[in-house]
């Protein structure tokens, strides 16, 4: 018997359904983990970050490398 | 954005290497010209055939694999680096890891596409779009790609900022996923120095490739210009992201559901239902990550609109946008499979792909290219006017493009599917479908030319704000506080309810790492392990059997010539299909297709059951000038085939690595392969000098494309003794 068989005899109509379960419950997790009220500051700070990625400068623009 | 409380004391100074960044820019402006004036150069091979000149390097089948090369890997792949090397060092606040390994990451990159320059129109090829690339390339491009991930993972490894950034989660997505999709797209058996042949075969084989070849418009075209967009944007603008959380979700969705949308490619072929409604499904979800993006990207202008009337960079990034939300919304009305049994093959595809790549791609790297000049090259934008009339020129040039070729994609799907009043195809003649197009090519290349315009405008101003910078670049020196190896990640108070654990994961890039490479691995096994094992995916016909020695060897030349850029090979079960061209495909038809070569536009009619339908010395004056047969005919002529001699030695190394991937050959029909195949054109040859055609072409690469071209389709209508004799070894004729 050969490993096609035994694939061909399974059910893959519940491998569909594990997948949409899997799908779902990640959506939800990252979901719940993006919308809660108490993240709101940490993602706040996050999304300043290509506003504030000039560090100090400690020689400017002018000086010679 | 160091976190509070976990920064070490200790301030360490360090300088951006922005040399990288500027070469990569140049080489961006440099390639994009190069490529799209290919594209231009096509464009006018469709509107007439003397454009292809006559020449085998210079006809429409060879160029057009150069020119998507040339744009995706050459000019947006630049682009793409551009843009990592200048955001990573700044988001992470951290010079490149290694110089040596960003200079072999650029020089390498070059060296690939001028080999990819020189193969392409030379024909050597793999015929699978956008990995048309040969094997010893490959190689290049994944030693290449390791190089710079090890750069970007280094740099990581070493930051200076906890919180990883979103853009750098996008592009991290880039780096996983293309790996993967690389290297299991390519795996092939070597038949020699520049031939090789694809392990899978058939269904499975089209299957892999469009899960590669959609997915590499997600990982290459899509993720790491939103990386960009995400940095970028809000650099231009002034303002923060709309919404970080909304980025977040932007991010997860696409990588997980990306992967599964490939199959939407192969609606209706031989491809198994159960795929092809998966493909669907996954792209009609893809639509909502994809406009929350688009939504996240425009109102990050909030408060900022007065801005774009004045400033050519943001002018760029709305209208790539803009494009970007249109292109996503038709990506999905074009996977479902009712519109895209009209679609499908037409035109309307390429226009998509151009809203997408002229007008996404192309203007997010004008954007950008605009915001670095001045920052590169240290000195003022040399003329902001050029700068806006590049905007306005390349904006009508989309226009003009688009329209006209939604306009062709409409009228061939309806053409081809007209039906008159007594039920008979109302267009029977596929000549006549193409002819209705050449005014709408002609218009096509109006707006290439437009648009290269702004390219070019685009170089000129590159070119003189470079010339107006200093001698040497100043390298300002930066200072911020080390991460101190041993210290924690962000502490996980409040645990699962404050998310920390995600927090955790962008702090910890191995670990978010594999988590996306999961994500891309588990959604591709969920498509790939049912597709390779079932059997009933692919029922066997008893009367097909392997390609003859010569038939491969004609396989091998339609692959060289890129034929499979205008001719299917794949007949839909629709009826203004089987009426027009024959009996729909049946997946067990091509399980000796090592590669599949269906195709994905119909520039041409379908060849899938060509064989038989004329006889020898019509295929030897059609290839000679496609015009004695067809008048109207766009087709190139390819009278080197008369004179180009086969390499017999090449005909016994392909069947014998064909042999290695399990085609049946017998052991005598690989021993003496060339022996066979000669024996083959002799009889060809033969009957078309008693055609009336010309004497001695039993040598020549024509001789073994007729028999690949005769043979196509011809299995399931042979009688099964016959059949049986050719597959046990007596087919060496037909």
């Amino acid at each position: 018997m050969k490993l096609a068989d035994v694939m061909s005899a399974m059910h893959f109509d519940l491998l569909a359904q594990v997948a949409l379960v899997i799908a779902v419950a990640g959506f939800v997790t990252v979901m719940v983990a993006v919308f809660l009220a108490r993240n709101r500051e940490p993602f706040r700070r996050a999304a300043l970050m290509p506003l504030a990625d000039d560090p100090t400068v400690v020689r400017g623009p002018g000086d010679r490398a | 954005m160091a976190s509070p409380g976990m920064r070490n004391e200790r301030m360490e100074q360090f300088v951006y290497d922005d040399a990288i960044v500027r070469l990569f820019l140049l080489a961006t402006l440099v390639w994009g010209l190069v490529g799209m004036l290919v594209g231009v150069v096509i464009a006018l091979q469709l509107a007439s055939s003397v454009f292809n000149l006559g020449l085998p390097w210079t006809s429409f089948g060879r160029l057009r694999p150069l020119h998507t090369n040339a744009v995706i890997f050459a000019f947006a792949g630049n682009a793409i680096f551009t843009g990592v090397y200048y955001s990573t060092q700044r988001l992470l606040k951290a010079r490149m890891w290694s110089d040596a390994l960003s200079r072999l990451h650029f020089w390498g990159w070059q060296a690939i596409i001028v080999a990819a320059a020189l193969t392409l129109p030379l024909g050597i090829n793999q015929s699978k779009e956008y990995a048309e690339l040969e094997w010893p390339i490959d190689v290049a491009i994944a030693l290449v790609w390791v190089a710079f991930s090890v750069n970007v993972f280094g740099t990581i490894a070493k930051r200076r900022e906890r919180h990883l950034y979103v853009a750098i989660w996008f592009y991290i997505s880039t780096l996983v996923a293309i790996a993967i999709l690389h290297i299991f797209n390519n795996l092939v058996v070597v038949a020699g120095p520049f031939k090789s042949y694809s392990i899978y075969a058939g269904v499975q084989d089209a299957f892999m490739q469009w899960w590669y070849g959609h997915n590499a418009v997600a990982f290459f075209l899509t993720t790491p210009f939103l990386g960009m967009m995400y940095y970028f944007l809000p650099k231009a603008a002034d303002r923060p992201v709309f919404s970080y959380r909304l980025s977040i979700l932007h991010f997860w969705t696409l990588v997980f559901i990306y992967i599964w949308a490939g199959p939407h490619h192969l609606h209706y072929t031989a491809l198994p239902a159960w795929a092809s409604t998966l493909g669907m499904l996954f792209s009609v979800m893809l639509w909502m990550p994809s406009w929350g993006g688009m939504v996240n990207g425009l109102l990050t202008l909030r408060g900022a609109w007065h801005k774009v009337t004045e400033d050519p960079v943001l002018k760029f990034f709305v209208v790539a946008i803009t494009f970007y939300g249109m292109s996503t919304f038709e990506g999905p009305l074009l996977s479902i499979k009712s519109v895209n049994a009209l679609s499908h093959y037409t035109d309307w595809t390429i226009a998509h792909v151009h809203a997408g790549a002229l007008g996404w791609v192309g203007f997010m790297v004008f954007g950008m290219v605009y915001w670095l000049l001045p920052r590169l090259f240290q000195a003022e934008l040399w003329s902001k006017r050029l700068a806006e009339l590049h905007f306005w020129i390349a904006t009508v040039g989309i226009l003009l493009y688009v329209v006209a070729i939604y306009a062709a994609g409409l009228t061939q799907g309806l053409m081809w599917r007209a039906f008159d009043e007594t039920g008979r195809l109302a267009y029977p003649d596929f000549i006549e479908t193409t002819m209705r197009l050449i005014p709408m090519y002609w218009v096509r290349v109006l707006g290439g030319v437009l648009y290269i315009a702004g390219m070019v405008f685009c170089g000129v101003n590159a070119l003189m704000t470079w010339r107006s910078g200093p001698a040497r670049y100043a390298e300002p020196v930066h200072e911020a506080p080390s991460l101190a190896p041993t210290a924690p990640a962000p502490a996980a108070a409040g645990g699962f309810r404050r998310a920390a654990w995600h927090r955790r994961w962008e702090g910890l890039p191995v670990t978010f790492s594999v988590w996306v490479g999961v994500a891309v691995v588990v959604a591709s096994l969920f498509e790939v392990v049912p597709m390779f094992l079932i059997g009933s995916n692919v029922p066997t016909i008893q009367a097909v059997h392997p390609y003859t020695p010569l038939e491969l060897a004609g396989r091998d030349v339609y692959v060289a010539e890129g034929c499979n850029n205008c001719h299917s090979q794949m007949i839909r079960p629709i009826r203004a299909e089987t009426m027009r061209y024959g009996e729909y495909s049946k997946p067990g038809e091509f399980v000796y297709d090592h590669p599949f070569l269906w195709g994905s536009r119909r520039i041409g009619p379908d060849l899938a059951r060509v064989g038989g339908k004329y006889p020898d010395l019509w295929h030897v004056r059609h290839m000679e000038d496609p015009r004695s047969t067809t008048p109207q005919s766009i087709m190139p002529a390819y009278p080197w085939l008369a004179r180009t001699p086969l390499k017999w030695s090449a005909v016994e190394r392909g069947v014998a690595a064909q042999s290695t991937l399990g085609v049946p050959y017998t052991p005598e029909q690989v021993r003496n392969a060339g022996g066979l195949a000669r024996e083959q054109a002799k009889q060809i040859a033969g009957a078309i000098a008693r055609q009336g055609g010309p004497a001695g072409l039993e040598e020549t690469e024509l001789v073994a494309l007729v028999a690949y071209l005769q043979r196509l389709g011809t299995d399931i209508k042979k009688p099964s003794s016959v059949a049986a004799a050719a597959g046990s070894g007596e087919g060496a004729g037909r």
